[in-house]
């Protein structure tokens, strides 16, 4: 074989590090001569400079102030709309109200509130609401629920609005939007967020005696 | 402990665009050694990551599974390394670009120094074969690595590389 003709089967299979059965001395000889030409030329890479970052960071934050998303980045992109914990009411007989603070020990109203499951003395409706119109699922995780991805599923309106009610106990909550079942969103107007632990940060909800929610 | 892609990546979008530096740091120093071998050429590598870099923020919103920013914005450094090449060849004829480091095969050659010969012979690579070849041999990645990386499938890539290492065993033939 000459030189320009390329490798046998087995030469690449020896190039892959793979097992091979027959090998001549002139190919294993030039497989092994591209092996030192590629060590030779990967040495001679000069790295890139870090300044570079430098230069990126003062485009990017230049960018950020006016950042405009397009039409296909607000279409895809999750956000959260007027989210924040709310207290459910109780009184009202009517299903559309804007659910505010719940007094406790009255039957929620609305068709959210109905499929919500019945609430103690000591638990509070709490009704979540995420527009996300590209999800496909949409959940809410924390740690009123074992942090269980789907335990708590939203449902989805014709604008893309997902919304979810729980009954949460007095006290302190934890949590994050789960989209699609991978993507950990927390909520980004939330009053209070923590360190998840992994490098996050989770988003935090005080259910109070008085009826007061802190987001 | 260092934050997730993930988790940088929806601070940023939350309004916290210094984060992006995290991003910037990780794969610059991740894809530089392919920036540079794909457009063989140090200036032209940094232009190439820059704008890459600039193009994956503005766009960052549409990636859709921010834990995977690395394989998101590798494809769009493919990109701008092709655009690169194309653009070169709009302009300058092949023979006068320079291999990584400034030399010519033949004055690499002659004083040993193998890897020039190979530079000056990858710059005639089809973009696929080079893209495969450097990310094999070069970054030395797994077929399962690049797959992931390029969604191509491990067959496809293996064709790839294969092909490569068969034109430039010709071409470094051709060269001596």
């Amino acid at each position: 074989m000459k030189e320009w003709d390329g490798f046998s089967a087995d030469a690449h299979r020896y190039l892959d590090g793979e097992p091979f059965e027959e090998l001549s001395g002139a190919e294993l000889a030039a497989a092994d001569r591209l092996t030192a030409e590629v060590r030779d030329y990967a040495a001679r890479l000069a790295p890139l400079d870090p300044s570079l970052d430098v230069e990126v960071m003062a485009a990017v934050l230049r960018r950020a102030p006016a950042r405009r998303p397009g039409v296909l980045a607000w279409l895809l992109a999750p956000r959260t709309v007027r989210f924040r914990p709310v207290w459910v009411p109780v009184l009202a007989a009517a299903a559309a109200l804007v659910l505010l603070v719940a007094p406790r020990g009255k039957r929620p109203a609305g068709p959210e509130v109905a499929a919500a499951p019945a609430r103690t003395a000591d638990t509070v409706f709490v009704r979540f609401e995420l527009e996300a119109p590209q999800a496909r699922t949409v959940s809410v995780a924390g740690s009123f629920n074992g942090w269980r991805v789907g335990a708590l599923t939203m449902v989805r309106d014709a604008r893309g609005m997902w919304s979810a009610t729980a009954p949460l106990p007095l006290g302190e909550h934890r949590y994050e939007f789960v989209i699609d079942g991978t993507r950990w969103v927390p909520d980004p107007t939330a009053h209070a967020e923590v360190d998840d632990g992994f490098g996050g940060r989770n988003s935090v909800i005080v259910v109070g005696p008085k009826g007061l929610v802190r987001s | 402990m260092q934050s997730s892609d993930g988790t940088i990546v929806r601070r940023v979008l939350a309004g916290d665009a210094e984060q992006y530096r995290l991003l910037v740091e990780r794969y610059r120093a991740e894809f530089g050694r392919y920036a540079v071998a794909s457009v063989g050429d140090l200036d032209a590598a940094q232009d190439a990551m820059q704008e890459a870099f600039i193009r994956a923020f503005d766009a960052l919103a549409t990636c859709r599974d921010p834990d995977r920013f690395g394989a998101w914005f590798f494809r769009i450094l493919t990109n701008q390394c092709r655009n690169v090449l194309a653009r070169r060849r709009d302009t300058v004829p092949l023979e006068e670009v320079d291999p990584p480091g400034g030399d010519r095969a033949d004055e690499g050659l002659e004083r040993g120094e193998l890897g020039a010969a190979l530079g000056a012979a990858l710059a005639r690579l089809t973009p696929e074969q080079r893209e495969a070849f450097v990310m094999k041999h070069v970054d030395g990645r797994s077929y399962e690595e690049m797959a992931e990386l390029l969604g191509v499938g491990v067959d496809a890539l293996k064709m790839r590389v294969h092909r490569a290492r068969d034109a430039l065993r010709s071409l470094m033939g051709a060269l001596r």
